[in-house]
């Protein structure tokens, strides 16, 4: 008997790749903001790290997030049966 | 009566009406579907419910009331800390969400140790899962109710037992009466209540301080290391990084599965990812500044954990707070029925029935409110101890259990060739490891990482090199979780 991969396999190693590399970015995004940018001047108020890197950074990849799950995550079904009958339909 | 409390006293009124109402639900189901409906609410949550359940999971007292807590204490150096938790609904479901959603169908499953069984099909390893699960996650959810009691006591004058007693019974009713519909739905409830509270509590100091401009003169003037990202060198940027590593191995918790488990469709993942995202955004943002401010407002709390509650009862009107108050316990009850769910499914479902796999369907139902019972009952007469060292349990069973399950779970679900006693192997080393990093091992041997890197990574590596050294998975098992189609199927 030999194997053949489930082509769904392959998406989801697509979406691991692409979640990881999104986290990764927003950490280093927050954390270069953070560190790096200084206290003055103040931006609304608030010193000009926190209020770059721990306002606009989070909010921002928030904003991203929903374009990037809404890409990467394909409309797939997750039972076998409509995947069969979708074969059959072609 | 306080309006604090009347407000309280309402929430949880709704709570209870909808236990009753999903226990209707639940009842109607065909018993041979009861399992799937009560563990994973037939499997068909949508991306709101799914983003609110694994968001509200993991959001645990951590969050509410030491977050803030340690704004309170450290300034904004810490808001940078608890913003690396924003993307946890990501990291949680991305990974593991689309295989797990494809074999928890073909193999019928609807509990974090399913996913186990079906692929190492061990006995043993059930046994020793549903063991830690119980013996680690049973404190953990007496500290929340011990955190909830904490807070509630303190809004509202009651006694630490009545509070214990108003913020847990109340979970016990529609977990038990209605497993994970009762849950879903009261969660639906919950996150709104906690984001109308974070929101409410934020507008209401950022008013009271007169605004961001002025809470910064007065930070500046009692000390200025609050306004500094490091605290002037307490916390550098190495430490935050840390952190971060931490939050990207999230995928190893059982609750961090339920999401996965429970999903109804790709569209439902979807949402789940980015609404969760933003609401644990709002959440934790909010609250975390409002933490700093109020250090601005009252400098001298004793207790830098009180600040939440304290904020909602002197910064805005009576009945206001109380819906803050209700935010802050919904955001921990949600965290206890998520636990509650993971412990009854491993040994009820699970562990049992490693023992005696032929027992009925009514029976089944019977020992899971039993099993679920003696969960509430051993966890809130934990919390009834107020014991100190509450926050080394809570830090040490989350740490220890992500060290044993992550090698097994996110290995296991992309490598055909792990197997079960790589698997074995690598709890048990997870688990002495751990321990033994955070007693009696030199802190060189660390290389200066945090003690649950070290383990997560070395663990990692025996999975590894025991799988490798023994025979892979039966070829059932790699049709079942990566095959073209199932081998039951045809």
């Amino acid at each position: 008997m030999d194997f053949k991969e489930d082509p769904r396999i392959k998406t989801a190693r697509k979406i691991l790749f692409i979640a990881s590399s999104f986290f990764a970015l927003y950490i280093i995004a927050l954390l270069l903001c953070s560190y790096l940018l200084g206290h003055e001047p103040l931006l609304f108020g608030l010193p000009l790290w926190l209020a770059v890197g721990n306002l606009i950074v989070p909010v921002v990849f928030v904003v991203l997030l929903i374009l990037v799950a809404e890409k990467m995550i394909p409309d797939i079904s997750l039972t076998d049966d409509d995947e069969e009958e979708k074969e059959k339909n072609k | 009566m306080n309006p604090a409390i009347i407000s309280f006293l309402f929430y949880t009124a709704v709570l209870i009406a909808i236990g009753i109402w999903s226990y209707r639900i639940v009842e109607k189901v065909p018993i041979a579907k009861y399992e799937d409906e009560f563990y994973a609410a037939g499997r068909g949550l949508g991306g709101i419910v799914v983003a609110l359940i694994l968001a509200g999971g993991m959001a645990s007292a951590g969050t509410f009331i030491a977050g803030p807590g340690m704004t309170y204490e450290h300034g904004y150096s810490w808001v940078i800390i608890n913003n690396l938790q924003i993307f946890m609904n990501l990291m949680a479901l991305a990974p593991v969400a689309i295989i797990i959603g494809i074999v928890a169908r073909r193999v019928n499953a609807v509990s974090y140790l399913d996913i186990f069984k079906a692929r190492y099909q061990s006995k043993s390893i059930i046994v020793m899962l549903a063991i830690l699960v119980a013996v680690f996650l049973l404190p953990y959810m007496g500290a929340q109710f011990v955190g909830a009691a904490r807070v509630i006591s303190q809004m509202t004058g009651l006694g630490f037992l009545t509070s214990l007693a108003l913020g847990s019974l109340v979970v016990l009713v529609y977990c038990i009466l209605g497993g994970m519909r009762g849950t879903s739905i009261a969660t639906l409830l919950q996150g709104f209540v906690i984001s109308v509270g974070c929101i409410i509590l934020f507008i209401g100091t950022v008013n009271y301080v007169g605004g961001f401009a002025n809470s910064t003169r007065i930070l500046a003037r009692l000390n200025f290391d609050f306004l500094s990202p490091t605290k002037n060198g307490m916390f550098p940027a190495a430490f935050a990084a840390s952190i971060a590593c931490m939050d990207a191995f999230i995928i190893g918790m059982p609750h961090a599965l339920l999401g996965a488990l429970t999903y109804k469709n790709t569209r439902a993942l979807k949402r789940g990812i980015w609404m969760g995202g933003i609401l644990v955004l709002i959440w934790t943002l909010l609250l975390c500044v409002a933490g700093v401010l109020g250090r601005a407002i009252k400098p001298d709390l004793a207790i830098s954990d009180e600040i939440s509650p304290w904020l909602a009862m002197n910064v805005m009107p009576k009945a206001l707070g109380g819906i803050v108050l209700a935010g802050i316990v919904a955001g921990i009850q949600t965290t206890v029925a998520a636990m509650a769910i993971v412990i009854t499914s491993s040994i009820a479902r699970n562990m049992v029935r490693e023992f005696k796999p032929d027992l009925s369907g009514e029976t089944m139902k019977v020992l899971t409110r039993l099993t679920m019972s003696a969960c509430f009952i051993i966890a809130i007469s934990f919390a009834l101890f107020n014991p100190p060292l509450i926050q080394w349990i809570i830090f040490f069973s989350i740490g220890g259990l992500e060290a044993a399950t992550f090698g097994p779970i996110f290995l296991g679900l992309y490598w055909k060739r792990g197997t079960k006693w790589g698997a074995i192997a690598s709890i048990c080393w997870g688990m002495i490891i751990y321990s033994l990093a955070n007693t009696f091992m030199p802190k060189s041997v660390l290389l200066g990482t945090h003690p649950f890197f070290f383990s997560v990574l070395s663990s990692m590596l025996v999975y590894v090199l025991v799988s490798l050294l023994t025979t892979g998975p039966s070829l059932d098992v790699v049709q079942a979780f990566w095959g073209k189609k199932t081998v039951a199927g045809k």
